[in-house]
């Protein structure tokens, strides 16, 4: 992989096991991080952007298996490190804010004692300055640093999550990984932890990637997208050409589904069905049993990801050549009647 | 029909609130006293609306605005500490006892999670049967009653899903299954307390659609509750936007998204983030965070955070000011 990258993924899967079952939540995803971005990894509920998120931290539950891949950070495969190989890369290089992180925090200690726990056992730094970073790092995500003190439990849910954001760049990794870090917050406060991010990503030249299933919140942050279903990719690219010239059906069903703001829209279209159960995924493209262009040769063998026209844009469609007209066709709703 | 009996009821509006407060005790309410700390939470702190026949009104605002608490109020789930609200042109305060439960009949709630709204141990028959039964419709009735109205939001099937528990289910499913239970009864004002904010972005839509279609063919009165203004642009041609416990502007959805005019509005018309890659980045029209409910500032709630505040914002309350079709609460638009 080139240097651009910071973090490759390549044909990653991890496996869940539950009972005699093995559900396949991340199915041979892959993906690039470019050093000094912020990319988005949007898509519906179930389909493995947490699984994927941990997998790369390394913490991940029990019953949950890596069959296969590589996830090359900085040019080391992080799947070939001990766990305490690892351990020395977390917090100081990839540090994660998990989903719904205003709830992690750990009730029972103060948030400067929480925070000295990384910056002095994890960073070495000494009394004095964990004192002085945690007060910076306050001050960063725009709390005033008087409340160090206050137990979580005296902090808003925005405020909260801001406090993980400072503590996931205490020691100012190189990559953030941020499970859904403004879901179930207010537009407004929602805003102001993205403007954040944007600003500490800039200042600190960090990469970022942004978990999500909000597309307007990659639109408005990130500076590439991948648009995960059922465990794969199907379709990655800069976020402009992938929000104004989407290639892959399901992203434009995506995008036909969700309210917008600032056009005059006509009826939302939904996407008719659900996402495939992961213990039995069909064969072929995942999204075939919803995809209103889907053909016989899309239910058979494997779809890879392809380059659009030799681009870094890429999507997984069996009809990629005729993205244009599908494009057009996705615009009226009649296409995704049931 | 008798037409003066008939026309009553058009020129009435269907809901009207006046003056209404919510004040909640808070925990540990003596002790506050004794420190002389606030002893409630003015979760509703002195709100008017009126709602007229057939309309649908998006109730907008942050979370812990009091949306909640306006809706259980308007369905006579609590009874305010203040104020009145009629239905009908009765006050809901002094129903008796069949004319409450005809209210209940007619008035009714979808919860925000599916998920949580059924009863896990009934099939899907059982609870949307139940309204049935409390109302005594005969047994043999409910069966046709039932499976209508399954197809009025657009459940595929129903004669299968029958038999089914929620767990058994998807999302979007569940939130038909609450939505059929709740028309079941055709109900004329219904209070949706964010219907989709649990669901995927890819059934979202399909809900929105049937929540405008049985709105339009039942021809409801509808209160939405959203703190997210794209969804209630979807489903609402009117727009309450509150902080705080109290309204700050009322007016049609469109003239509030293309030209907000409170400041509070303004902030958040500003927020919402739009899936175009060219959009606004200016650092929003607002300062700081959301007071406490327990100590709102004096005078304009709004003043700690806005951007235009002055002398006379901090002195006293604004009162509503007409501009346009809009109703705002704000110094700058008072004479
Ligand atoms: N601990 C677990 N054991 C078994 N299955 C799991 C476990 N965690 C997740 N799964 C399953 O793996 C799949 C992917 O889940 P994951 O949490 O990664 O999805 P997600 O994209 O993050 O969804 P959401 O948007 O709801 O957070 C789902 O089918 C889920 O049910
Ligand atoms: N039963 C109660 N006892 C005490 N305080 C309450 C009670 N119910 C609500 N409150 C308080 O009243 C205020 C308004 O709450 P409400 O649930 O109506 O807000 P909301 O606008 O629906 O918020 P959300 O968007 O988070 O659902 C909050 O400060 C809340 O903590
Ligand atoms: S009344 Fe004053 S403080 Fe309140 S919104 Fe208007 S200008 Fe701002
Ligand atoms: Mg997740
Ligand atoms: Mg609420």
């Amino acid at each position: 992989m080139t240097q651009r990258h910071l973090l490759s993924v390549c044909d990653l899967r991890v496996e869940y096991k539950v009972g005699s079952d093995i559900v396949r939540a991340v199915d041979g995803a892959s993906l690039d991080v470019p050093r000094g971005a912020i990319v988005g990894l949007v898509g519906e509920s179930g389909c493995g952007k947490s699984t994927l998120a941990r997998a790369l931290t390394g913490v991940m539950p029990k019953s949950a298996r890596i069959a296969g891949g590589q996830l090359l950070f900085d040019g080391t495969d992080l799947l070939r490190l001990s766990h305490r190989q690892m351990n020395r890369h977390r917090w100081r290089d990839i540090a994660f804010v998990p989903q719904s992180a205003m709830n992690s925090l750990d009730p029972v200690y103060t948030i400067e004692t929480q925070l000295a726990e990384i910056l002095r056992r994890r960073g070495g730094l000494n009394r004095a300055e964990t004192r002085e970073r945690s007060a910076h790092l306050f001050e960063l995500v725009g709390i005033e640093p008087r409340r160090l003190g206050d137990y979580p439990h005296q902090f808003s849910g925005g405020m909260r999550q801001r406090v993980a954001i400072a503590m996931a760049l205490a020691l100012e990794p190189k990559l953030v990984i941020a499970d859904e870090p403004v879901t179930a917050l207010d537009v407004i406060v929602q805003r102001q932890i993205l403007d954040r991010l944007r600003f500490l990503q800039a200042e600190l030249g960090m990469s970022v990637l942004l978990v999500t299933h909000d597309i307007s919140v990659v639109a408005y942050v990130c500076d590439e997208i991948v648009v995960m279903y059922a465990g794969r990719v199907m379709e990655a690219g800069e976020a402009r050409t992938v929000l104004t010239e989407p290639h892959h059906p399901y992203t434009m069903g995506l995008y036909n589904a969700f309210p917008d703001l600032q056009s005059s829209q006509g009826l939302l279209t939904p996407i008719d069905g659900q996402p495939p159960d992961l213990r039995r995924p069909p064969e072929g493209c995942r999204f075939a049993p919803r995809c209103p262009f889907a053909e016989d040769a899309c239910r058979g063998g494997e779809v890879p990801l392809t380059a659009v026209n030799g681009s870094t844009h890429a999507a997984a469609c069996r009809r990629l050549d005729e993205a244009t007209a599908l494009r057009a066709k996705a615009l009226e709703a009649e296409t995704w009647m049931p | 029909m008798d037409a003066v009996t008939d026309r009553r009821p058009v020129d009435v509006p269907l809901v009207d609130v006046r003056g209404v407060r919510m004040h909640f005790p808070v925990a540990g309410q003596w002790w506050a006293a004794l420190r002389g700390r606030p002893t409630v939470v003015k979760a509703i702190d002195g709100v008017d609306i009126t709602l007229r026949r057939g309309e649908s009104v998006g109730l907008l605002g942050e979370s812990g605005c009091g949306k909640t608490t306006m809706g259980r109020l308007l369905l006579k789930l609590i009874e305010p500490t203040a104020g009145e609200i009629r239905f009908d042109g009765r006050p809901l305060a002094s129903l008796d006892r069949p004319s409450l439960k005809a209210f209940r009949q007619k008035a009714q709630l979808i919860f925000q999670n599916p998920f949580e709204a059924l009863n896990p141990r009934f099939t899907v028959q059982q609870s949307i049967a139940e309204p049935l039964e409390n109302a005594g419709v005969p047994a043999n009735d409910r069966r046709e009653l039932i499976l209508q109205a399954m197809g009025r939001v657009r459940l595929p099937d129903p004669a299968d899903l029958l038999g089914r528990y929620p767990h058994q289910l998807s999302g979007g499913q569940l939130q038909r299954v609450v939505m059929a239970r709740a028309l079941i009864l055709e109900p004329t004002f219904i209070v949706a307390d964010e219907p989709v904010s649990m669901l995927d972005v890819s059934v979202r839509a399909g809900i929105l659609n049937v929540f405008r279609e049985v709105r339009d063919s039942l021809g409801l009165t509808a209160v939405y509750i959203s703190h997210d203004l794209a969804l209630v642009r979807y489903v609402c041609a009117r727009t309450i936007v509150m902080y705080l416990g109290a309204v700050v502007e009322d007016g049609p959805t469109e003239d509030l998204v293309r030209e907000p005019l409170h400041p509070y509005t303004k902030a958040l018309v500003a927020a919402v983030p739009v899936p175009h890659p060219d959009q606004s980045r200016d650092a929003l029209p607002i300062r700081g965070g959301a007071p406490d409910a327990r100590n709102p500032p004096s005078g304009c709630r709004f003043r700690d955070r806005c951007p235009h505040a002055f002398d006379r914002c901090a002195a006293e309350a604004p009162k509503p000011t007409r501009v346009g079709d809009r109703t705002v609460f704000c110094h700058l638009f008072q004479p």
